[in-house]
């Protein structure tokens, strides 16, 4: 990364490759790279040097625009703080990716997916007015509802109490289960970490374990 | 030091916020009291002083030692009528002897012969000499004989400060130096002439000596000042006050609609520092001492800085203004403007901050761990808009002279501030519930605007405050200065011809026409003293309004007419004609306010030693402006025709037809003609330079204006940034996001200008009808005004904020 005081190597000389359904859990301390990873393997960010592939496209070199035609309707997100659209209810918010996809039946399959999630029956609430949980199982079936290869989480249970957690856990794992998509998951808490196929823990932007 | 820094950065927003406040009231403060002192000298030129005493008898020295002691300049006048013998014929004049100080305001000016030109002057006639009237400019370089002393006619007296005075009543005049009065032998013990005693200075020291005058002046000594001197240059000068403070007022609003904006998004950015402090186990009441402290920092680092940019800002407009104004405005030495500005700092930033930072001391300390929704409670929504309130109407009252005027004021604030937020909000879920199953794009916007953690329809309203305070000002501005200036027309009579015998009127009539000379209705004036109301004589009647007792004691030019004059209005009760009651009289409004009279009263007028009386059947408004013949009372023909009575006629003279005035007042050597079009120009040029002043207000408005929307834009901008971020994250495009983000600001934009032009429209007729007494014409400029800037300044805005946005990294949503 390129600062005012000069290059900054956030990650330094890793060489990770995910496999179509795995899921991989990247664990490390604060300040390790965990979150910098995620966004590069998600297309999120930009690599100065490497290599980094997608779904089999080349990350680097692509602006923006091509890296996020490269995101569209195939990859999903869950984070820690939901990061959905405030105003907007349960079932809009689903139907966001889909609609931004041009998918056209994006309200059938958004209701499909809340009720994947258990939420059919507060599809048309307002997002702001459900609780943390809620809101995380929204973004959970935001993320499914396109069916994306792939789903990258980072800390997606960091803003709930420790039951709930364990209910989105449970919930994310499921969803894996049934629709075979590979996970990326970011997370501390020893739960998660046992229930990846492969844990990975990064320290001062190296790689340690994989 | 590292204190005073600290908070700075922590409320940035709310110190420039503030600042603009403070600077706001400092400088029109002072603007408008400079303008307001300048508005009053020209005025006072109309007086020839700021304050005058008159009266049939001379007047104490006291009166003069103790003008002197306040530092006042002081001048004395008699005036009395007398003769003079023109080509072996007695002719009536006015005689004024004048002191080497008149007139204390304005200037004389005067020409050597009648075509010459005029020239203003300082001098006074020498002793020995005479200035006389024009229509005596024939006697230019004579000998005039005034009782026992012969005087030399030098020049002609063309302009005369306070002659408009009683305009009804003028002989030619004739300007004499006072000391010559004596050897004149005019003034005898029993001989009727009118004392003044003139008085100019510094506002404060006039102030004490007109309370001081007031508990001594005797019987039969009148004081006049510009409040009970001339009713047009009072009605002149009270709107413009008006005008003035109603700028004042909505530009301030603006400016407190961006601390609002700031004071709500600095308690949100505070929100997570106070949930750690909580965490740590500082108690809520420590919490508040400690931003109690914070700002009243800000506040004294707000106020110093605001005084200095309003002290400077009144710079740039004094030399605008100093061309218009044809001098430069005049210093104020007071502090008052500062103190003023300090004290609306302080309750603007207590009123709209106070409440949000009680309301952030609440956070939840869970909030360090997790996000935990606040609950909402009534008490503090109550809190922080009953705060508000009070704040509002305290800086309101403050600043307006008119109570009246501050609730008003108030009220439409309050209404635009409670109502504008709920029709958005209802607006906004109209067009949801009308819109398709399909979310994106059109949902996803109304959501945006939904979305309560966004702000985005207070941000709307409090935007929409300031179109409306910015258009209000348009309003005044062009619609009600222009009506004000429409009621001037170009083509108002100039000359009054008075002192008409009724066996001249036809003849004068006449010889106007084949001139081609336009004329008003000749009207006869009868003059009357008022002796009774309602059969109780009018000095044994206690008044309310300081001013009735002048009234009662003027002498009235009472006319009979049979229509409604032009421009006059019956606010209440019939027009004389509409009933049989022979006894009738139609009494102006503002007279009959003074003197409270209502429909049915009686008044006992006296004519000379004859007398009538009449029934007030209507009251009328005047638009004394006009400079047309006015009438405080009208009666009945039947009722006085039968009385002695001259005429008046006003007309319109121009410059070819001069000549022919000198012809018609050789043929009609009684007549007096009085030229009213230096009068009219100077209300006029109050008028104009009201409306300069406005202008420089309306800049004020514009500049806070974009203070406002640029506190809108920070205020959303980090929210803006994580919402552009997620949707890069869902995969969406660049184009999209500039779509998004552009239709967002032109819908709301398109929405702030539909209600804003609703209720500038509204307002704007509350206030014209209740306050400026001025018929209110609906504008279609305003609604497309207001649509237009509305959708294109938040547009553009919002294409200046996208570019920032859509270039934000997908990353930021993982960090956010």
């Amino acid at each position: 990364m390129d600062t005012p005081e000069g290059k900054l190597d956030i990650l330094d000389n890793i060489s990770l490759e995910v496999e179509y359904q795995e899921a991989v859990v990247i664990k490390g301390a604060s300040g390790s790279g965990k979150t910098t990873l995620l966004g590069l393997m998600a297309g999120l960010d930009q690599a100065s040097s490497g290599d980094i592939k997608l779904l089999g496209h080349d990350l680097m070199h692509k602006s923006e625009e091509q890296r996020a035609a490269i995101r569209a309707g195939q990859v999903g997100f869950v984070f820690q703080s939901f990061h959905l659209v405030q105003g907007a209810t349960a079932l809009q918010n689903v139907m966001l990716p889909l609609e931004l996809s041009g998918i056209e039946n994006a309200g059938q399959l958004a209701q499909t997916s809340l009720q994947q999630v258990g939420l059919a029956s507060r599809a048309d609430t307002l997002v702001e007015h459900l609780s943390g949980g809620e809101q995380q199982r929204v973004a959970i079936a935001r993320a499914y509802a396109t069916e994306p290869s792939v789903l990258f989480a980072d800390e997606p249970t960091g803003n709930l109490d420790a039951s709930t957690g364990r209910q989105i856990a449970d919930l994310m794992f499921e969803l894996r289960d049934q629709s075979g998509t590979t996970l990326v998951l970011v997370t501390h808490e020893a739960e998660l970490l046992e229930r990846g196929d492969r844990q990975i823990l990064i320290e001062s932007g190296k790689l340690v374990t994989s | 030091m590292k204190v005073k820094r600290a908070t700075i950065h922590a409320y940035w927003l709310m110190f420039i916020a503030s600042v603009i406040t403070v600077g706001i009231v400092t400088s029109s403060q002072l603007i408008s009291d400079r303008i307001s002192l300048l508005l009053d000298r020209q005025a006072s030129e109309l007086l020839a002083a700021d304050l005058v005493i008159e009266s049939s008898n001379d007047f104490s020295h006291e009166y003069r030692e103790q003008a002197l002691r306040e530092g006042l300049q002081v001048s004395h006048s008699i005036s009395l009528r007398s003769a003079i013998f023109v080509d072996d014929t007695p002719r009536l004049i006015e005689l004024k002897a004048i002191d080497a100080n008149y007139p204390l305001r304005g200037k004389l000016e005067t020409a050597l012969e009648i075509t010459g030109t005029r020239q203003v002057t300082t001098e006074v006639p020498s002793a020995g000499e005479v200035w006389i009237d024009s229509k005596l400019a024939g006697l230019v370089g004579s000998q005039i004989q005034l009782g026992e002393k012969f005087l030399s006619a030098q020049r002609l007296l063309t302009y005369e400060p306070d002659r408009g005075g009683a305009i009804f009543n003028l002989a030619p005049r004739v300007l004499m130096n006072v000391e010559d009065l004596s050897d004149t032998g005019l003034i005898v013990a029993g001989s009727r002439a009118e004392y003044r005693l003139m008085f100019a200075g510094a506002t404060d020291d006039l102030v004490r000596f007109k309370i001081w005058l007031s508990t001594n002046a005797k019987p039969g000594e009148e004081i006049q000042d510009l409040e009970n001197a001339r009713p047009e240059m009072r009605r002149a000068l009270e709107r413009t006050r008006q005008f003035f403070a109603l700028a004042i007022v909505l530009t301030l609003v603006i400016a407190m609609a961006a601390l609002a904006i700031t004071a709500r998004y600095t308690a949100n950015q505070e929100a997570p520092k106070v949930a750690m402090l909580r965490a740590f186990g500082i108690s809520q009441a420590n919490l508040l001492k400690y931003y109690l402290r914070q700002l009243g920092t800000l506040w004294i680092m707000a106020t110093l800085a605001g005084i200095v940019l309003g002290w400077g800002s009144q710079f740039p407009l004094q030399w605008a203004l100093d061309g218009w104004f044809g001098k430069a405005l005049p210093q104020v030495y007071s502090l008052r403007p500062y103190l003023t500005a300090a004290l609306v700092g302080l309750l603007a930033l207590a009123g709209f901050s106070l409440p949000y930072l009680v309301n952030v001391t609440a956070t939840p300390p869970m909030q360090v761990l997790r996000t935990v929704v606040n609950q909402r409670s009534w008490w503090r929504g109550l809190l922080i808009s009953g705060s508000a309130i009070v704040a509002v109407f305290a800086v309101l009252m403050l600043l307006m002279q008119s109570s009246i005027l501050a609730v008003v004021t108030l009220a439409l604030v309050l209404a635009c501030a409670l109502v504008l937020p709920l029709l958005l909000g209802w607006m906004v879920r109209a067009l949801l519930y009308s819109s398709s199953r399909r979310f994106w794009l059109r949902q996803y916007l109304l959501s945006r605007l939904r979305a309560t953690s966004r702000g985005a329809i207070y941000v709307m309203s409090g935007f929409s405050l300031v179109l409306i305070s910015i258009l209000l000002i348009a309003v005044v501005k062009d619609e009600l200065i222009g009506e004000w200036e429409a009621q001037l027309p170009d083509n108002i009579p100039n000359y009054f011809l008075i002192n008409i015998r009724t066996e001249d009127v036809g003849g004068i009539e006449a010889f106007l026409r084949q001139r081609g000379i336009e004329a008003s209705t000749p009207y006869a004036l009868v003059r009357a003293r008022m002796a009774k109301i309602n059969d109780v004589d009018v000095d044994k009647i206690n008044f309310t309004d300081p001013r009735a007792s002048h009234s009662v004691t003027h002498t009235f030019n009472v006319t009979y007419a049979d229509e409604v004059p032009d421009q006059n209005l019956i606010v209440a009760g019939e027009w004389l004609s509409n009933s049989n009651d022979p006894a009738q009289v139609s009494v102006e409004q503002g007279l009959a306010e003074r003197l409270q009279l209502e429909i049915g009263d009686t008044l006992t007028m006296m004519v000379g030693s004859q007398r009538f009386e009449s029934r007030v059947s209507s009251i009328r408004s005047v638009a004394w402006e006009n400079f047309k013949p006015n009438f405080f009372l009208i009666t009945n023909t039947e009722l006085i025709e039968s009385f002695p009575q001259t005429w008046l006629l006003s007309a319109l003279v121009t410059d070819s037809n001069r000549a022919d005035l000198k012809q018609l007042l050789q043929r009609y050597p009684s007549v007096t003609l009085l030229d009213i079009s230096e009068m009219m120009a100077r209300v006029r040029g109050i008028v104009e330079k009201a409306s300069v002043a406005l202008q420089f207000f309306f800049v004020f408005a514009l500049v806070s204006a974009v203070i406002v929307l640029l506190a809108a834009i920070q205020t959303g901008r980090h929210e803006r940034e994580v919402e552009s971020s997620l949707l890069r994250a869902l995969s969406a495009n660049t184009g999209q996001l500039y779509r998004v983000h552009i239709l967002e600001y032109t819908l709301m934009g398109a929405l702030i200008g539909f209600f804003s032009a609703a209720f500038a429209s509204i307002a704007g007729w509350a206030i014209s009808e209740f306050f400026f007494d001025i018929e209110f014409q609906l504008s279609a400029r305003v609604w497309i005004y207001s649509l237009a800037s509305g959708t294109v300044i938040l547009s553009l805005a919002g294409t200046m904020v996208s570019r920032r946005v859509y270039n934000v990294s997908p990353m930021k949503v993982l960090r956010s």
